[in-house]
């Protein structure tokens, strides 16, 4: 019975340590945006405060709900209009004649893993030439063209589960392709498309060269680059502002990650490892 | 026949926006970026044709040569790293636990976050006065003085290190776990009947059934981690010194700078490393049989 209790042991050892490894620097965050000054650990002077949520919510110079707003608007639309595109894509690889669909699927997944800078430069000089530098839709385009190999990858292996033969029957009764991709694909697949959902909008809210290079100003700019560039009035690093700025940020998409683990998980174990 | 050539069509129709989506905003924009980089391109200056002569100049650079050492190194050392801690977490996260669901969101959380705002967090972190690191290595013992973590070529490259294990460790766990939940039960109680220990059953029948998912998840990492930038950006903007330099913010700079035809040359040899690893991994994963 030794071996048993080992096992037990080093579970609850490594239990313990992947839990206080993952959340400390939450913690950390979370602590400091309620802190009166940032230097707590060192003076040992903790005083609860919320004057940097009031701050980083009511100085609009600092434009964080600004940049919020934008990530938002943006990884909203670019998500929502990639799984549709994906959607489509998907239905034709696994549904319709298609010569070349194990090309089509490689090729995408190479593209998915092309380093951004490569394209980033380009994309910059391209934005400005067609007047969108600073725009959504500077950022909307190329986020769903980077975030499609994915979402074509999910989706592609939650349609091919699908039987063909309630489509077949339905092409027979005289349905358009269409028709069947609205009518009985998706209802069956909708988890599929959820985590497909899920998985293109945090791709979309996490980037960052892109946002940082096409986008100058507040109009545009995402939440991950407003952080990575927030300075304070005086040009020292508000730390407080900073941690309840991130608080804000994190907070929502920590719920969504709770709450919707299960769905990401097989998304990504689909898009990565699908054989 | 003609029904097939109809669905052909048919076909090309729901293939289209993706297609066009790629081509304009990916491939076009890679192609324009390897054309670019055998021009001077330099703002304010005449376009002219150099062909080979920005990689020359490259090539002869000695901080293109650290920016290549660094990223290799980087790779080498986060990569495996990132390997071993996501497979602990992976055989932690299949046990049957009380709180699996709840581990499972927490393992999630650092993976989910962008990287901009944990590259601040981690920031805080290794302030020299006043962050997290110092204040527990001080109380800790483990080292009598506070560490300079990002001012120095070495604890820069170890910050930077433990922040991106910290960040991809859930996702290499995640996919890992996937591959372990594949392997049936049966032939673990089939080891324990024969007498396999603990450590015997991890090496027999764990490691070799899960080679191909490791394998995956290593060159997935592997070109992920070539390319880092936004940790980088936020933690260290490549110092001290240049020191922390990657190819990507390398690149970055001489964009920044007006230097369009030199940056693209920098991204180029990005993209043919990166390239060559993605066809490698297209040839391993064993994917065709969802396409079928």
């Amino acid at each position: 019975m030794t071996e048993r209790k080992t096992r037990i042991v080093l579970i609850l050892l490594g239990s313990i340590f992947m839990a206080t490894f993952c959340l400390t620097p939450f913690a950390y965050m979370f602590i400091t945006s309620f802190s009166e000054s940032s230097d707590f650990l060192s003076s040992q002077d903790f005083h609860f405060s919320l004057d940097n949520y009031r701050s980083v919510l009511t100085v609009r110079s600092l434009h964080f709900l600004d940049y919020l707003r934008n990530s938002l608007i943006v990884s909203g639309i670019s998500a929502f209009l990639c799984v549709l595109i994906a959607g489509l894509a998907a239905y034709a690889i696994t549904r319709l004649a298609l010569p070349g669909k194990v090309f089509i699927m490689f090729f995408v997944l190479a593209v998915s893993m092309f380093p951004q800078v490569s394209m980033v430069g380009y994309l910059f000089k391209f934005m400005a030439g067609i007047g969108w530098t600073d725009t959504y839709r500077s950022l909307i385009f190329p986020y769903i063209a980077w975030i499609l190999p994915l979402s074509l990858w999910i989706l592609v292996s939650y349609f091919a589960q699908i039987p063909r033969d309630l489509d077949k029957a339905a092409l027979i009764d005289g349905a358009t392709h269409l028709q069947i991709l609205r009518k009985i694909i998706l209802p069956i697949a909708l988890p599929g498309f959820l985590s497909c959902f899920l998985l293109a909008f945090i791709f979309a809210f996490n980037e960052f060269i892109f946002a940082l290079v096409l986008t100058t100003t507040h109009h545009a700019r995402t939440i991950p680059v407003g952080i990575a560039l927030f300075q304070g009035l005086h040009g020292e690093t508000p730390w407080g502002n900073i941690m309840a700025a991130a608080t804000i940020t994190t907070i929502p998409v920590v719920i969504l990650t709770v709450i919707f683990q299960r769905h990401i998980i097989q998304g990504l174990t689909r898009g990565a490892v699908k054989s | 026949m003609k029904s097939t050539f109809r669905e052909l069509r048919e076909s090309c129709n729901f293939l289209l926006p993706l297609i066009i989506f790629i081509l304009v905003f990916i491939i076009l924009p890679v192609l324009g970026t390897v054309v670019t980089s055998m021009f001077q391109d330099v703002t304010f200056l005449e376009r002219e044709f150099l062909f080979l002569e920005n990689y020359r100049r490259i090539f002869s650079d000695p901080a293109f040569g650290q920016s290549f050492r660094f990223t290799f190194l980087f790779v080498a050392v986060s990569v495996p790293l990132e390997i071993c801690l996501g497979l602990m977490f992976a055989l932690l996260l299949n046990e049957q636990l009380p709180f699996r669901g709840a581990l499972r969101a927490f393992v999630l959380i650092p993976w989910a976050i962008p990287a901009a705002i944990s590259g601040r967090i981690w920031e805080l972190i290794y302030n020299y006065h006043y962050g997290l690191a110092n204040f527990l290595f001080v109380k800790l013992g483990i080292s009598a003085e506070p560490i300079n973590w990002l001012g120095s070529g070495l604890g820069a490259f170890f910050s930077l290190v433990v922040s991106d294990v910290w960040k991809t460790s859930p996702f290499v766990a995640i996919i890992l776990l996937a591959g372990l939940q594949a392997i049936p039960r049966e032939l673990y109680e089939q080891g324990q009947v024969d007498g396999a220990n603990l450590l015997q059953r991890f090496y027999r029948i764990t490691l070799p059934l899960l080679k191909p998912v490791l394998v995956v998840a290593l060159l997935f990492r592997t070109i992920d981690a070539l390319r880092i930038f936004d940790l980088i950006y936020v933690l260290t903007h490549g110092g001290p010194g240049g020191a922390t330099n990657s190819l990507s913010l390398y690149a970055y700079r001489y964009y920044l700078g007006g230097d369009f035809g030199y940056g693209s040359a920098v991204s180029t040899i990005l993209f043919i490393v990166a390239f060559s690893l993605s066809v490698l991994y297209v040839k391993l994963s064993r994917f065709s049989s969802v396409v079928k």
